[in-house]
């Protein structure tokens, strides 16, 4: 008898779903070791595709080209990353750990350089260009928006953003009691801030629990699925 | 070695983030990310071996819950040998992938909406000021909205109040959140560019 990779999916699937939803009862040890299980497999999945697609035509493919026939900055341009992927390997044993700063170092410099072109490319100077928009009556008639409309939505969302954003200013002075407290304005404003950001979080959480139902109403259809197959 | 350190980062970092604005840089940027794709992958993968080591130790040392961290390793193990092995689109890789990656974490997505549910009420109980009672009266207006009901959308709530709320509303607090959020690390990364911030080891 020859069983089907689609066949033990499904039974794995059936099985781990069930053991996962066994949670809505309480916490017990079939979704503690369905929930180990899944980690296990789930980074040796990852470390699998980290190897085969990262690690191996990046690094290992074109290593041995490089170090025989390639010019010397083709050698030094593999085998830096090489050096650097043994300093972080040293990590492992806890004497030589501190050669893994190096390796940090390079990771943490470049990582902090996207994250602030990141920031500044893909969301400040966009987010502040949409929010100029809705003023722009160009570009309410092009979206067959009437004037007024346009600019009280745009009004609606430059008052928003600009509360939400002073919401989270804390700078606080010290009262005549001892206390410290915001100044009035701050906090007038501050508690306009609290609405948008308490409608904003309302909006994400429908989106996220519609999500979830979603995923329940899926893996509920797929258990009946698999029970009518039988 | 912390000065060492501290210059190699502001160095890379420097070099990375002027590619974005010369483009005489554009070349080097290239490079500088293609070693760091490398040296994260290497990085994950140290990660993952330390999971390993971790949970073999509570195994070794027959810790409460050991039991689990040594199905955790057969697992990690086994799904790691054959992963190097055949490679992660052979159907075994695949096995695991729709066997059990996918409906695991389908599950624990759909656990989540009770969780929520049961989050949403704890909130009105514990805490009713005027942000949680906003949040639930939006999020109410957002399901009615969106209800896909017999006779169509609910009147006044599904077309006319739910876009308004979600799409102007809710814009503008969500655009706050999220130019605070890109301003906070705009300013980390900042500090690590200056090296007031040494992350990677070093005060």
């Amino acid at each position: 008898m020859v069983f089907s990779p689609d066949l033990i999916s499904g039974v794995l699937g059936f099985l781990f779903t069930i053991l996962i939803l066994s949670y809505l009862i309480g916490d017990n040890p079939l979704f503690r070791a369905a929930v180990y299980i899944f980690v296990g497999v789930a980074s040796g999945y990852a470390a699998a595709v980290i190897w085969w697609q990262v690690v191996v035509p990046r690094l290992l493919t074109p290593l041995l080209p490089a170090i025989l026939t390639g010019s010397l900055a083709e050698k030094i341009f593999i085998l830096v990353p090489l050096l650097g992927a043994g300093f972080i390997l040293m990590k492992i044993s806890p004497r030589l750990a501190g050669m893994a700063r190096i390796t940090m170092a390079f990771l943490v410099g470049v990582g902090a350089a996207v994250i602030i072109a990141g920031a500044l490319i893909g969301t400040l100077i966009p987010q502040v260009e949409a929010t100029i928009n809705f003023f722009d009556p160009q570009a309410a008639a092009a979206r067959n928006i009437g004037l007024a409309e346009a600019l009280a939505n745009g009004t609606i969302i430059l008052v928003g953003t600009v509360t939400s954003l002073l919401y989270f200013h804390f700078g606080a002075r010290p009262q005549a009691d001892g206390s410290m407290r915001r100044f009035w304005l701050i906090e007038i404003i501050a508690l306009a801030g609290r609405v948008f950001i308490g409608i904003t979080l309302g909006v994400i959480f429908a989106g996220v629990y519609a999500a979830a139902l979603t995923a329940l109403i899926e893996r509920i259809s797929s258990l009946v699925n698999f029970l009518g197959n039988l | 070695m912390r000065v060492f350190t501290a210059v190699i980062a502001i160095a890379a970092g420097v070099i990375v983030l002027g590619g974005y604005f010369f483009p005489a840089l554009t070349p080097v940027q290239t490079l500088l990310l293609n070693w760091a794709i490398i040296l994260t992958g290497f990085a994950a993968l140290v990660g993952i071996f330390n999971l390993i080591a971790v949970h073999t130790d509570k195994v070794r040392r027959a810790e409460k819950g050991s039991l689990y961290s040594a199905l955790l390793v057969i697992a990690l193990v086994a799904t790691l040998i054959f992963g190097l092995i055949l490679r992660p689109q052979h159907s075994f890789m695949q096995v695991a992938l729709n066997g059990i990656i996918l409906p695991v974490e389908a599950a624990l997505m759909g656990l989540l909406s009770v969780s929520l549910l049961y989050a949403a009420i704890r909130l009105l109980r514990r805490r009713m000021d005027i942000m949680s009672v906003v949040f639930i009266i939006t999020a109410v207006i957002i399901f009615l909205g969106s209800a896909t009901l017999p006779f169509g959308d609910v009147p006044v709530i599904g077309t006319l109040i739910r876009p308004w709320v979600s799409q102007i509303w809710a814009l503008g607090g969500a655009r706050g959140l999220l130019i605070g959020v890109a301003l906070g690390m705009l300013t980390t990364g900042l500090r690590v560019l200056f090296g007031a911030d040494r992350p990677y080891g070093g005060n």
